[in-house]
């Protein structure tokens, strides 16, 4: 049955034309309990669908379905589950430090962590999301984006965040469908749209958001890649090497840049953007995370199980395992050298020397 | 029985048939045998014609009738079943290699030509088939433009190592492992939905047929390295079936093992030969009977016949017993029948109501094969009293009994009677009228009744053990049921909740979020594996969408993407007109702890639904079905139970008029109930459709035992007999009856031990035990029991009070 997803983008499309996506939900907004609904203690948490993971600290954090997050301080060997006060499927997490951390995901959901991911509390929802950027194009006064902020309320909160990123405890950025994407300054407390200021005129979904020598970068759907060189006031599109969908980015502090995403593709950039090489990865399925190990390499992989590793900063990769694992959403390395990856068929944990010993 | 008195008494011994006058005798011997030749001839007759309606008794397994049709659940279900497609009859075949894997041109052959034969089964659903080789197996990948995809094994497959590499890879790419192909690589599936109705001749499915035809091709195919396991409904009753016929073997079994006791215990052929006929006939009465009302034998009712035989056997022996005895002091064989027809026709006709009554009880079951079985055994009853009370006695009075025998009767009867010729066995058996044997007895029957009690505590309601329980645990079918769960994710115990809604608002968005609360739910319990539904498909679904990226996996509260799910979703999670939801709990077993959790939370659930126009109902799938039947035989257990000892107690009085005696007869009935859950306990066996019949049939045909013996006691004692004397005669009389009784009708339902049905050995199993227990509590712990609850003190006030009454005293 699951591999029954065969389903076209021009379906989705076709829906979303269909005349009841709008009018049905004006006429009347379902009540959603998931974003008031505390996650359920699950002794299948671990076996849950799990779609991000991270550090924080020494900790490890992972994020999934039904508001599920998971800790561990142990380098992954045992995990509990935090308290959550959503049950809404969590896609991104990320930390800043040992404490303050973000996790965001659907129904519009941006919680905050100020323990190191014991507990959360919801500091913005769909529902609100939408009303300030109705708020917030009234005010501007923009036609089209008014348009548009009206869809989004009328809408309901069915749009999900995709990613995030902060630069440290008060800046940051949250991504998703449909274009959708919001800013803070004080640490969440408060939270700007911010499509006004991306060149993403068609309203494409944001996948990916990083940074990568001192500019910020935004990956997404058709090929969409933006750059902010202005700490964020603004986002231009840049020329895409790709016209499928990038998935995810990986940055780092030179300005070298990894862009992967739909059946195996992926790009690499060492000057910011400007240009792109093609990096053949031998691998047929989408490429859905990537994560710096801590001898500098990079790790790759794709949504069926594939890992591919780079010593060279994103330049070329190797293939490292097949697609005998599990699924892979997400991976992280852990404090003590050996490899998390979470997927639809939850945690799985892989020794310390596995992608070093294979070379 | 209070013919019983009289009937103690031995009667005038008559030479010649002309001494005796045919006038004498109550209306109904006089009707019976003034008249022989034409109950003969009615008796042949019906005979002839109840044997031809026999020859036409069909076999069944009907799975309806097992399950408790009546109960709400099982309603839900039946009133739902035609939009239930997911749960459709169909038919898995799995295809293993013994070395490598099926990635092999050789594999890949035999899998195409066993593929080419079930399709031209009669039965199958053909459009619907899938393996490796139909068309409807499919690869599909997510690519810039859109989707790309094909057959698995595709147009230009030629058996070469780069074609063969291809399949692997469109496997992998196909969603089938786990479902089609195991994920070691090594078995793949072929899936055969079966009609319920073949179109071509009209007729419904014959399972028995079909599952013969299925082990002629794993006959062909099996071998040179391939292994083939088949699972599904219509090949555990094509099993049932065959099982059955294998069942009726044992009943030749049963008879000539019966035959070697009886003939051990007269040492006549003549009159062994006679009774083995009359309970023959009875049998075949009772069959024609059943086939002329349109019943069929299933592997429940099938029970019936051996029990029929059984009792046939020992009312026959008691007959032939007391003509031997009167042919041997001298009497006509004529006369010595009429007089064991005045003797003991009464006593006859109230055991085999005792045995009705233990039958008709199980017609509080609302579960229609256990009615079926106490109608089958009704019926066999009511044709005992014909062929084993009426005919039996007149064929001996043609035939009579072996001089010899008869001799060897008398001369037992006269030694035992001198006082100093007690045989050692019943010397023992009356140590138990003594107060310290007395006392040991009770205390021991105390004893194991508190432990039996304790052990029974632990007694569970359902079946036990995996796989199909109705077979063996080590049946082919269920070493091919563990194949299945090894290697391809598909539970059997599947627990189905069905979710009504209005035309086309199934996949309303706050109905799917009701539907995947509820099923996270019910993933938290013990023994849930995993759930399926429209609301998990629409979280895949939707990632699907949208290029496949997992982080969109959400139920997104937007009916018009989820409304788009529905043309792609599989049919068996939502019905045509989109107004039936169905979500699919799997679960690790089918224990009764792991049901009543699922149906507790589900109860708990749906009682705090306040959706408008949606309806959450219980419960289809196997483990539905077996959830309701739970309720409904845990709820009949106790009922039964009542109204079984109800019934016996009741009729006790009636025969004994004193709450004392009732209390010595049915007490050790009590300790046998609770020593046969104990043993239950022990030997892992539930609570279930199979067994519970036989603690009203153990209770019901153990009461026997105690109105045999008891009824004498009473009788001597009441004559003044110490109780000591009183349960010697007792023995004498109706003691070796009662031994006969215990050991043939053990032996009898012994055999259903070895059948391959698993819940007729549960049942053939306690009914043994229950039988032979029950013998000996009516043997060692009715008298110890009569010592304290029937004092010598008791009968003579009585007698004297009486006496006051009634000058003219039966001494």
């Amino acid at each position: 049955m699951i591999g029954n997803f065969s389903f076209t983008r021009a379906l989705l499309l076709t829906a979303l034309l269909l005349p009841g996506w709008a009018t049905a939900q004006s006429a009347a907004t379902p009540q959603i309990p998931l974003l008031n609904q505390p996650a359920l203690q699950s002794a299948k948490a671990q076996r849950s669908v799990l779609l991000a993971v991270t550090r924080a600290g020494e900790r490890l954090v992972a994020v999934g379905e039904r508001g599920i997050v998971l800790l561990s301080d142990d380098s992954g060997a045992s995990w509990r589950q935090a308290r959550v006060p959503v049950s809404v499927s969590l896609t991104a997490v990320q930390f800043v430090d040992a404490e303050h951390g973000w996790a965001v995901g659907h129904l519009g959901v941006v919680l905050h962590s100020a323990d190191g991911g014991e507990t959360w509390v919801k500091q913005l929802d769909g529902v609100r999301a939408a009303q300030l950027a109705l708020a917030s194009a009234e005010e501007g006064g923009d036609a089209k984006l008014l348009k548009a902020a009206e869809w989004l309320v009328a809408d309901g909160p069915d749009k999900p965040f995709l990613d995030l990123y902060f630069s440290d405890r008060r800046h940051g950025y949250v991504v998703g469908a449909y274009g959708l994407i919001l800013r803070t300054a004080d640490g969440g407390a408060s939270w700007q749209p911010w499509m006004q200021q991306v060149e993403n005129p068609e309203g494409l979904n944001l996948y990916g958001i990083r940074a990568a020598g001192g500019a910020l970068f935004i990956a997404g759907e058709r090929g969409l890649l933006l750059r902010s060189s202005d700490n964020g006031q603004s986002f231009q599109a840049l020329d895409s090497p790709y016209d499928g969908s990038f998935f995810g980015l990986l940055g780092s502090a030179r300005g070298e840049l990894l862009a992967f995403g739909l059946r195996g593709n992926a790009y690499w950039s060492g000057d910011r953007g400007a240009s792109w090489q093609r990096i053949d990865t031998g691998v047929e399925v989408a490429l859905s995370a990537a994560t710096r190990l801590a001898d500098g390499a990079l790790l790759l992989a794709s949504q069926a199980g594939d890992l591919l590793i780079s010593r060279d900063q994103g330049r070329s990769f190797q293939h490292l395992a097949g697609p005998a694992g599990a699924s892979i959403a997400g991976l992280v390395a852990a404090p003590d050298g050996s490899l998390i990856r979470v997927g639809l068929g939850g945690l799985t944990r892989q020794p310390r020397d596995l992608p070093s010993a294979q070379r | 029985m209070n013919d019983n008195n009289s009937s103690l008494e031995q009667q005038v011994v008559i030479g010649r048939l002309e001494d005796f006058d045919p006038r004498s005798g109550n209306l109904g011997e006089r009707a019976i045998f003034n008249h022989r030749p034409w109950v003969i001839l009615f008796c042949l007759l019906a005979t002839l014609l109840l044997g031809y309606q026999a020859s036409k008794i069909g076999l069944n397994a009907s799975f309806e009738k097992t399950i408790p049709t009546s109960h709400p659940y099982v309603a839900n279900f039946l009133e739902q079943r035609s939009e239930l497609s997911g749960l459709g009859n169909s038919i898995r075949i799995a295809v293993a290699v013994e070395e490598g894997s099926i990635f092999d041109q050789g594999y890949l052959d035999t899998l195409a030509r066993l593929n080419d034969e079930i399709y031209l089964l009669p039965g199958v659903d053909k459009p619907y088939m899938k393996s490796l080789w139909t068309p409807t197996t499919r690869w599909t990948a997510v690519t810039e433009e859109g989707l790309d995809g094909g057959t698995v094994i595709p147009d230009s497959y030629d058996g070469s190592p780069a074609s063969l590499e291809e399949v692997r890879t469109n496997v992998a790419r196909s969603g089938e492992i786990g479902q089609l192909v195991a994920a070691n690589f090594k078995s793949s599936v072929i899936f055969v939905p079966l009609l319920e109705i073949d179109p071509q001749t009209g007729k419904a499915l014959d399972a028995g047929t079909f599952s013969r035809r299925l082990e002629v091709l794993r006959d062909k195919y099996q071998g040179e390295g391939i292994q083939i396991h088949i699972t599904g409904f219509t090949k555990i009753i094509g099993d049932l079936i065959a099982g059955l016929v294998q069942v009726m073997l044992f009943f030749v079994a049963a008879v000539l093992v019966t035959v070697a006791v009886l003939y051990w215990y007269t040492r006549c052929v003549r009159s062994t030969a006679l009774v083995v006929l009359c309970s023959l006939v009875a049998v075949l009465w009772q069959i024609g009977l059943l086939a002329s009302l349109g019943y069929d034998l299933d592997p429940y009712s099938a029970l019936v016949p051996f029990l029929v035989f059984a009792i046939g056997m020992s009312h026959g022996a008691q007959k032939m017993n007391g003509i031997m005895q009167d042919v041997g002091r001298g009497t006509h064989r004529v006369v010595a029948a009429r007089y064991t027809f005045r003797r003991l026709f009464a006593a006859g006709m109230t055991a085999l109501l005792c045995d009705a009554v233990g039958f008709a009880v199980l017609m509080v079951i609302e579960i229609r094969v256990i009615q079926d079985l106490a109608i089958t055994a009704s019926i066999g009853v009511a044709v005992l009293i014909f062929t084993n009370l009426i005919l039996l006695p007149i064929l001996l009075s043609y035939i009579g009994v072996g001089a010899k025998a008869a001799a060897r009767s008398l001369r037992a009867e006269t030694a035992e009677l001198s006082a100093n010729g007690k045989h050692p066995f019943w010397s023992f058996l009356d140590l138990f009228t003594r107060r310290s044997w007395a006392l040991g007895a009770c205390l021991v029957g105390l004893a194991l009744a508190i432990g039996g009690f304790a052990i029974s505590l632990q007694l569970k309601v359902g079946d036990l053990d995996p796989g199909a329980p109705e077979l063996r645990p080590d049946s082919r079918y269920n070493r091919d049921a563990a194949f299945m769960t090894q290697n391809y994710a598909a539970s059997s115990d599947i627990f189905v909740v069905m979710v009504k809604t209005p035309e086309d608002q199934c996949t309303r968005y706050p109905t799917l979020a009701a539907v995947d609360a509820l099923a996270w739910q019910l993933e938290q319990l013990p023994g849930v594996e995993s759930t399926n539904s429209m609301a998990a498909l629409s979280k895949i679904a939707t990632a699907g969408y949208n290029e496949g990226n997992f982080k969109w996996y959400e139920l997104i509260p937007n009916d018009g993407a989820l409304g788009a799910v529905q043309t792609r979703a599989p049919r068996e999670l939502f019905n045509q007109g989109c107004s039936l939801l169905s979500l699919y709990v799997y679960l690790a077993d089918h224990k009764a702890d792991t049901l009543a959790r699922v149906v507790e939370t589900s109860e708990a659930f749906i009682a705090q639904q306040r959706l408008p126009e949606v309806k959450f109902m219980l419960a289809a799938g196997s483990a539905g079905i077996e959830a309701a039947t739970n309720i409904v035989v845990k709820k009949a257990m106790r009922e039964m139970l009542f109204w079984v000892y109800g019934a016996v107690i009741l009729l006790c009085w009636v025969t004994f008029r004193s709450w004392r005696a009732v209390l010595a007869a049915v007490l050790p009935l009590v300790l046998t109930s609770i020593l046969c859950e104990a043993l239950m306990v022990g030997l892992g066996m539930g609570v279930k459709v199979a067994t519970l019949p036989v603690i009203a049939l153990g209770v019901g045909i153990g009461i026997d035992y105690a109105l045999y013996v008891l009824s004498v006691i009473l009788a001597r004692m009441r004559a003044g007999d110490s109780l000591s004397e009183a349960y010697y005669r007792a023995l004498l009389f109706t003691g070796k009856v009662v031994m006969l009784t215990g050991i043939t009708l053990a032996i009898a339902v012994a055999t259903w031990a070895f059948s391959p049905i698993k819940f007729q050995a549960d049942m053939g199993i306690l009914l043994a035990f229950m039988f032979l227990v029950n013998m000996l509590g009516a043997l060692i712990l009715l008298p110890a029991l009569a010592y304290f609850l029937l004092p010598q003190g008791l009968f003579e006030k009585k007698s004297e009070a009486s006496g006051l009454l009634q000058p003219v005293g039966e001494a």
